[in-house]
């Protein structure tokens, strides 16, 4: 619905002649009368980095698991390659998966984790030899072969885990929050690694994460996950700047949402009255809408500016009074109540170090934006 | 960590010497050279060297033994089947059948046990002519069935504490269902799968009452012949048997305990 | 589209595809079967030699169903029955039972609960070697520990001995062929049994629980009886079940160590079946027998999926 640059880019979801690697049509799971994945269609392209994101529940999961086999679909199919995966079990797919928990064998040495995969094709001893070395050093644990699971760390385990899923040169990587398990100074670290990683060797990736900041980092597009349906697919910034509805616009990142009827729209400009932002709005691009419809404009706490004036302009501001305000370092958050009672989340970046007279406590502020600030939402 | 009370403690020590006591008892009247058992004669070895001449009580040993391995083996493979249906095969028709002939032998009284498993063998011989003879075999299917469920109560619950991802994992990487079983499974499960068939051999080892029931004529098991000893009184040879056993059994679990320091260790 | 044809291609048979197809119904069935023919089957085979009539014969009952003048007669014996209530041996037998399985119960909690206490309250190595002198009893020979009591108890055994010799009495009590000798023996085989459940619910108490409580302002006595042993519940159940149903059927313990009237339905049981050779009548107590621990088998496997949950 919402107007949007499209930058002539060659990505292949963006060309209509490039065939999609990975066809889901339709695709349903019921456990017992509850749906987990409810009618999905999606196409992801070799050479993709596709994160699936959603919360607790979302279905993104389950739908992993029918790529790798592990459930059935209980309607619709899946397509890897040009071949119908229905009926073939996991162990004859040409997908690999690296487990959330990482499924390594405790009873086995890392090198004959790696090497499990290749042991069960029959591939001959020497080159399962070379094969497991230059897997190793690839993921940088040469040396580390003859130790046990339980005697590495967990960014060495999670390093086993992925030669271990690489070392079949599958079609396709599944991967279930693959840094979920990892503090955050080294998720950072693995999140670049791992991009480093699929870009040389060229295998599809799809990786399941609820954390939008990791999907933001890795993915060439990201598929939002809601109550086992796709809400909405694209690129990181298309998803952050231009969510499709409401749900993407709340899940990913922080959002003010301001609920408003439609007073004027024309072909190049929207405007909408608020109530709870207690001004005019004023959009400036077209919208698909009817005069007096009902609707939704997201604005994202760092698309605002605060200052003590009163701004030149006759909408797209509001008065307000500071409520709370957080110091993060960075940015300082604040908090600030509106006449209506909406209280709005406004972040400013700390540029200058030692500011004069600060915005404090209780002060009245005026908060404004630009007229392509925000998004029009209509669901 | 909160304190336990004196009166718990003071519980609990005289609960253990009130678990300790006989087996101490048995031991010590073991070496006593007087017939009478309670009158202490002097120490002996002599009723171990009367109890190793006695052909009834080492016959019936070896009975034992044979039948203790023979029935903890296959309840090993039944037991753990059954516990790797009940665990790793989701929902199927006869579900809960199953899952209840497996739990029911544990709270099932030993007469009962023993005295249906009897009339069926009787029952079975009048219609198939099979089993012809009471004896090793009746012993060692009644020693089986029971036996099986404490092992697939033991394999259950190591079963369902482990991750099953690893599991996926293999079948993941091309391996086939068996091959996942052997590659996977029995490794992780190993040591509960010893500690079963260790219970298993103990209770067969054990039964008096269900054995009473199903053997037949010449096949009088080592708990048979020590009953109707010691239905007569105290006799000082059965003290040298009890000695014996609760060394073979010390000796076992030091050897066991050592192992699985080591192995820890190694781990580490 | 061009690769729909490659997915029609038949793949050759083998030996292995097989085994993932058939091999589920093979795991599944192999157990069934054994269970249903050694386990299921026997139990109709009691129910009906319970309902048939005694006869000096081999096997020593009756057929339940003849052949006549053309017709076929089934014929039920309810008798076996009715003289189990009629008779005043068996009524009372029964009740002997539940009354030897009650306090053996009861006294099983007492001694057990503490030590269960203080063994999920010790800690590390400490915690170990408790728990294995508690299972190491289990592991050598049942019928030889119960033999050991009367070693003890008899009139010339080491209690009596040892009270005459520090003077406290002059002649000696009577311990064995009692009661009290059927108590301890039960008490004493069971006790583990009692102990491990306790212990596992005991273990996994949140020790903060008690510490909350105690911050709170209550004393170590109001807190163990308002927070520790509500919670225990499941665990004393569960243990006082695995005490009290193997207790009802108990033969070897009231054999060696209770008196002629100690008559517990086993031993009843028993008798009936190797010196009456009363098939019929054993197979109704049998009957009865299952009747009686129905319900304790609920409560048991209630509290057992309570202490699962948590």
């Amino acid at each position: 619905m919402t107007s949007k640059p499209s930058p002539a880019q060659d990505n292949p979801w963006q060309s209509d002649n490039v065939k999609p690697f990975i066809r889901i049509r339709n695709v349903t799971k019921k456990f017992g009368p509850v749906a987990a994945v409810d009618d999905v269609s999606l196409d992801i392209y070799k050479g993709e980095l596709f994160c699936l994101l959603g919360g607790s529940g979302s279905g993104k999961s389950t739908l992993l698991r029918m790529l790798a086999g592990f459930e059935e679909p209980t309607a619709g199919s899946i397509e890897i390659d040009g071949q119908d995966m229905a009926h073939v079990p996991a162990y004859e797919r040409p997908t690999n998966m690296m487990f959330q928990s990482y499924a390594l064998f405790p009873h086995m040495s890392v090198e004959r984790n790696v090497a499990y995969g290749l042991h069960r094709d029959n591939v001959a001893k020497g080159e399962i030899r070379q094969r497991v070395a230059d897997m190793l050093e690839l993921v940088q644990l040469s040396g580390y072969g003859r130790r046990k699971p339980n005697q590495l760390s967990g960014g060495q385990r999670q390093r086993v885990a992925l030669a271990r899923a690489l070392i079949k040169r599958p079609k396709l990587l599944l991967l279930d929050e693959p840094l979920g398990a990892l503090d955050k100074k080294l998720r950072e670290e693995t999140q670049f690694e791992l991009v480093t990683i699929q870009e040389t060797l060229g295998v599809t990736f799809i990786v399941v994460t609820h954390d939008q900041e990791e999907a933001m980092t890795l993915s060439t597009r990201i598929g939002v996950m809601n109550n086992g349906k796709i809400e909405q697919v694209g690129e990181p910034r298309e998803i952050y700047e231009f969510p499709g509805n409401r749900f993407v616009a709340d899940f990913i990142g922080s959002v003010n949402m301001f609920e408003g009827i439609v007073t004027e729209t024309e072909a190049d400009f929207v405007r909408i009255r608020s109530k709870d932002a207690d001004c005019d709005i004023y959009v400036s691009h077209g919208v698909g809408c009817a005069p007096n419809q009902k609707l939704w404009y997201a604005l994202r706490p760092e698309k605002m500016e605060i200052s003590r004036e009163r701004p030149d302009q006759k909408e797209n501001f509001f008065e307000g009074i500071v409520e709370d305000i957080a110091y993060m370092g960075n940015q300082s958050a604040y908090r600030i109540r509106l006449k209506s009672g909406m209280v709005v989340r406004l972040t400013r970046t700390n540029r200058d170090r030692g500011e004069e007279t600060p915005i404090t406590w209780e002060e009245t502020v005026f908060v404004s934006w630009g007229p392509s600030a925000g998004v029009v939402l209509i669901a | 960590m909160q304190k336990t009370g004196f009166l718990m403690r003071f519980i609990t020590v005289l609960g253990f010497v009130f678990l300790y006591a006989p087996i101490l008892s048995l031991v010590i009247y073991s070496f006593n050279e007087s017939r009478l058992v309670t009158v202490w004669g002097g120490f002996s070895t002599k009723w171990y060297g009367e109890l190793l001449k006695d052909p009834q009580i080492l016959s019936a040993a070896w009975i034992s033994l044979k039948i203790a391995f023979t029935s903890a083996s296959i309840a090993l493979v039944l037991g753990t089947l059954t516990a790797l249906v009940l665990v790793r095969f989701g929902r199927f028709r006869l579900r809960e059948l199953l899952n209840g002939m497996i739990t029911a032998p544990l709270v099932m009284p030993e007469v009962i046990t023993g005295l249906s498993l009897l009339l069926l063998f009787v029952v079975m011989e009048s219609w198939l002519g099979w089993p012809s003879q009471r004896g090793f075999t009746t012993i060692v299917i009644a020693h089986t069935t029971f036996c099986m469920a404490f092992v697939a109560v033991i394999v259950e619950s190591r079963l369902s504490d482990m991750d099953e991802s690893i599991e996926e994992a293999a079948g993941d990487l091309g391996a086939r269902p068996v091959r996942v079983f052997f590659d996977i499974t029995l490794p992780t499960i190993a040591p509960a799968l010893v500690s079963a068939w260790l219970l298993a051999f103990t209770l067969s080892l054990d039964d008096l009452v269900i054995a009473s029931f199903v053997s037949g004529p010449g096949s009088s098991t080592l708990p048979m012949v020590v009953f109707s000893k010691v239905r007569l009184g105290v006799s000082p040879d059965v003290n040298a048997l009890a000695t014996i056993m609760i060394g073979a059994i010390g000796l076992g679990v030091v050897i066991a305990t050592t192992l699985l320091l080591r192995q820890e260790k190694k781990a580490e | 589209m061009s690769e729909t044809a490659q997915q029609d291609s038949v793949r050759p048979w083998r030996l292995a595809d097989w085994f993932v197809r058939h091999g589920r119904m093979l795991v599944i069935g192999l157990p069934m079967l054994w269970l249903g023919i050694f386990f299921l089957a026997p139990f109709f085979v009691v129910f009906k030699i319970s309902v048939s009539e005694l006869a000096i014969a081999r096997p020593p009952y009756l057929p339940l169903t003849s052949w006549e003048d053309g017709k076929l007669i089934l014929t039920l014996n309810l008798g076996n029955f009715q003289y189990l209530i009629e008779d005043s041996l068996y009524v009372s037998s029964y009740l002997t039972s539940i009354r030897i399985a009650f306090f053996s119960t009861i006294f099983a909690l007492l001694l057990g609960y503490p030590m269960a206490y203080v063994i999920a309250r010790s800690t590390g190595h400490r915690r170990n070697i408790l728990l294995m002198l508690v299972m190491l009893p289990f592991w050598t020979s049942f019928l030889l520990r119960v033999y050991a009591w009367i070693g003890i108890l008899k009139a010339n055994g080491v209690i009596n001995n040892f009270l005459m010799w520090t003077g406290v009495i002059d002649s000696p009590i009577v311990m064995m062929q009692t009661d009290f000798a059927t108590y301890v023996g039960i008490v004493y085989t069971y006790l583990p049994f009692m102990i491990l459940p306790l212990y596992a619910n005991l273990a996994k108490l949140d020790t903060t629980l008690l510490e909350a409580s105690s911050d709170l302002g209550a004393r170590p006595l109001t807190t163990f009886l308002t927070i520790t042993l509500p919670l225990s519940i499941p665990g004393i159940v569960a243990g006082s079940m695995l005490v009290f149903i193997p207790a009802i059927g108990e033969f070897v313990v009231p054999t060696l160590l209770g008196g002629p009237d100690t008559l517990m339905i086993g031993r009843v049981l028993w008798s009936e079946f190797f010196n009456n050779r009363d098939w019929p009548v054993a197979s109704a107590v049998a009957m009865a027998m299952l009747v009686l621990l129905v319900l304790p088998v609920m409560w048991l496997r209630r509290a057992q999926s309570q202490q699962e949950a948590g």
